[in-house]
């Protein structure tokens, strides 16, 4: 008797495990705002040290907050907004913002097979979001059907965007809301560490995370952080020498 | 001079996001360079973090409380694969060690 109902409590489980795995998988679109709700977190401090930024170089709040819908790009705000309160040149400033946004171009690279069989209007507003933490949902989510990765990722994007408008508005009307003793700026480069583990899945790739850490630190000296496309580029190329050869 | 600074920025910005995306919607993307894409993710992930903790001149902003928590999230992270979990335990050591010290 006992052995048939454990039998059958197995039978159950198993009957349990495969509806679970049959069942559809939640929505593309809530999922995207779900993923991207805790990326999100280390974003806070970060509108904080932004309003303070603004309020430094003595920028209208409303002109500076403006940079938020038009840039979209913390590091890239905060770079601009800095040197023009430091009394730099237009020219300058830009140049300096926009290296230090030139990463966002190995994303466009990476992301371009993604965005062939897609709408062209998803080419438009898809690059609109595209950021840091977009990408990386980009790729240790992937979704190789094509609505459903236009769904999440959109989904994704704008919750970021919702977000960052919000939370920079009220870093610019709040200025200094933490204090910096607090140290809670240091949760960015903690989930930039979670993320880059989630991309890294093989071996090869955390080798490849290991060699881009240090190739950025000992490029850390160059100018309006280029060590980061520095390390990216040569990391790749790297790996991929690497590879030819054991092949 | 702000306005317009924030404006070409903006249109910069946008650009390079934008560029490949438009200028290889019909490239047939050879399968080695699609190999070599897969370790952009965690290339760049690793190059934020370390310029993340370097200053503009390239000196180390970061003591064993950094260390611990980075070391106690990417632990974390590998065997949860929880974000929130990780961003946790990294955290927490941190202030942990860093009142320790």
């Amino acid at each position: 008797m006992s052995s048939r109902s454990s039998s059958a409590a197995f039978l159950w489980k198993v009957r349990y495990i495969t509806l679970c795995m049959n069942a559809p998988a939640p929505q593309p679109a809530l999922r995207g705002a779900l993923d991207a709700l805790p990326l999100f977190i280390p974003a806070l401090p970060f509108a904080f040290v932004f309003g303070v930024v603004v309020a430094e170089a003595g920028i209208p709040e409303l002109l500076g907050w403006s940079s938020s819908p038009i840039i979209f790009g913390g590091a890239i705000q905060v770079t601009l907004l800095t040197l023009i309160g430091e009394g730099a040149s237009v020219a300058a400033a830009v140049s300096a913002a926009l290296i230090v946004g030139a990463r966002h171009m190995l994303y466009s690279v990476t992301l371009a097979p993604k965005f062939q069989n897609q709408p062209g209007w998803f080419r438009w507003i898809g690059s609109y979001v595209l950021i840091d933490q977009v990408f990386v949902l980009s790729q240790i989510k992937p979704i190789d059907e094509p609505i459903a990765f236009r769904r999440y990722f959109l989904s994704a994007g704008f919750t970021f965007w919702t977000l960052w408008m919000t939370c920079t508005a009220l870093g610019v009307v709040l200025g200094p809301a933490i204090p910096p003793e607090w140290g809670v700026e240091f949760a960015a480069p903690v989930l930039f560490v979670s993320l880059m583990m989630a991309a890294s899945d093989r071996r090869d790739k955390l080798a490849a995370a290991g060699l881009a850490m240090t190739i950025t630190f000992l490029s850390a000296g160059l100018p309006n952080r280029v060590g980061i496309l520095v390390a990216v580029i040569s990391t790749v190329t790297a790996m991929m020498l690497l590879r030819k050869q054991n092949s | 001079m702000i306005a317009l600074a924030i404006i070409l920025t903006g249109i910069g910005s946008y650009t390079m996001r934008a560029f490949f995306i438009f200028a290889l919607s019909r490239y047939a993307f050879p399968p080695q360079f699609l190999r070599a894409l897969e370790y952009v993710a965690p290339a760049v992930m690793a190059a934020l973090v370390i310029s993340m903790l370097t200053t503009p001149e390239g000196a180390l902003a970061a003591g064993a409380p950094e260390a611990v928590g980075l070391i106690s999230a990417a632990l974390v992270a590998r065997i949860t694969g929880n974000h929130i979990l990780s961003l946790t335990a990294g955290m927490a050591s941190f202030w942990l060690l860093g009142w320790l010290l």
